[in-house]
């Protein structure tokens, strides 16, 4: 009962404590004019390489759909680790087959530049064998990690939503400001094309011009 | 027994927290490509009262002359405010705390002349949030260490979760709004632009009676 109402004190006082310290959403954007290069270091070979990206709307005039941009993976041993042609947005997840620097790529075939928003992350949980290495690591730390990974993995996902999320105002907005302006051409172009008819019929029936045709 | 667990607990805990402070600041940083001529930007939209902190430094010179080449490094605000302007250096950092909610902008370009198409490699450590709490003073603070540090660590990034899923919730109900505004609009715009077409027409037509009638054509 009092070790309850330790930490349920605990807890309300780290609550009150980051309440203000907030958003570990961290999706950066890049814009892949033709191809875009990310490189991230991956410490252990088995660890696992998730992510995802989202291409964020440029306001396409015409097409319903975006183009697709095509996304690949490369290890450090220069073979093609993953790859995903002609998307607007995937998540991806892959385990590293080694250690060292993987290159993660974009690569756009339209000239239009492109606004990518991508999230990479590298879980590593330490396995038995690093427990054997390490005697000083606990088998606790192993079940930490692995609700660690867990709690990224949800992370991850609240970013890939929050990207396509944005992606979906875009769109909204466009929508919003095309409905208003639109209309509003159409009201004027209706109003000129009526009184330019007015003035053709007047014109037709002045004497100057057409005195004897009518 | 229990005194000597204790210690090795203490030891498991500060051995963790070392590998765990080198296994993020390793994990945490990318890598860039920044062209011989103009700038790479990276750029995220963060929402205010967010804490962002960041630290920039030249990896690797493909020209093979590491102490020759600096960068310069910018941040902007949504607003267009400077946050940080640092030219010539290696390596640098920033941190600050947003107050509009938008999209922050970190560009960098290479100072001096380059050899076209050689590009430089930079690593950029860009962390906001919680990711950017400094655990080390709030372990000294509230005097935890070890599985409790990990464990408070873990309610830190749960309570993240939980917030940034009220934050998405927000967004989509005024994202839905709009959706709602835009139907209504495009009914009512709709219909009346056939109103619009029909008082124009009788206008037309009044105007051409009384214009025929003056011309006694009528």
């Amino acid at each position: 009962m009092e070790a309850r109402h330790r930490s349920k004190n605990l807890l309300v006082s780290f609550f009150l404590l980051w309440s203000f310290l907030v958003t570990p959403i961290s999706s950066l954007s890049v814009t892949v004019n033709d191809v875009e290069c990310v490189y991230e270091y991956v410490l252990y070979e088995g660890d696992t390489v998730s992510g995802n990206y989202v291409v964020v709307d440029h306001d396409i005039f015409w097409a319903s759909d975006h183009p697709g941009i095509d996304f690949t993976v490369t290890s450090p041993a220069g073979n093609s680790v993953h790859s995903q042609k002609g998307t607007s947005g995937d998540k991806f997840e892959f385990k590293a087959p080694r250690a060292g620097m993987y290159k993660f790529c974009f690569h756009n075939p339209y000239s239009t530049p492109e606004t990518v928003s991508f999230y990479i992350h590298i879980g590593h949980i330490p396995n038995d064998h690093d427990l054997a290495k390490d005697e000083h690591l606990d088998p606790i730390n192993v079940k930490i990690a692995e609700l660690r990974e867990a709690l990224e993995s949800v992370t991850a996902e609240q970013k890939y939503l929050k990207a396509r999320d944005t992606r979906h105002r875009h769109t909204n907005e466009s929508t919003r400001k095309r409905v208003i302006y639109y209309t509003l051409a159409e009201y004027l172009l209706l109003a000129c094309a009526s009184s330019l008819q007015v003035f053709y019929i007047r014109r037709l029936f002045s004497k100057s011009i057409a005195y004897n045709r009518v | 027994m229990a005194g000597r667990s204790d210690e090795r607990m203490g030891a498991v805990g500060f051995l963790a927290l070392i590998c765990l402070i080198a296994c993020a600041q390793v994990g945490e940083a990318i890598w860039l490509t920044i062209p011989s001529s103009g700038t790479k930007c990276i750029s995220e939209e963060i929402r205010s009262g967010v804490i962002v902190l960041a630290d920039y430094y030249i990896v690797d010179d493909e020209q093979g002359h590491i102490g020759t080449s600096t960068i310069s490094a910018r941040v902007t605000s949504p607003y267009g405010n400077n946050l940080h302007h640092n030219e010539n250096v290696t390596h640098g950092q920033f941190a600050f705390t947003t107050t509009e909610a938008g999209n922050y902008v970190a560009c960098f370009w290479i100072n001096g002349h380059r050899q076209e198409g050689v590009g430089l490699k930079i690593g950029v450590d860009w962390k906001i949030g919680v990711a950017a709490k400094d655990w080390e003073s709030v372990a000294k603070k509230e005097k935890i260490e070890g599985v409790e540090l990990e464990l408070t660590k873990l309610e830190g990034a749960i309570e993240a979760i939980h917030s940034n899923l009220i934050y998405l919730k927000d967004r989509e109900a005024e994202m839905r709004e709009v959706s709602e505004t835009t139907n209504a609009r495009v009914a009512w715009f709709s219909i009346m632009s056939l109103g619009v077409c029909i008082v124009v027409s009788i206008l037309q037509l009044w105007y051409l009676r009384i214009y025929f009638q003056k011309k006694k054509l009528i």
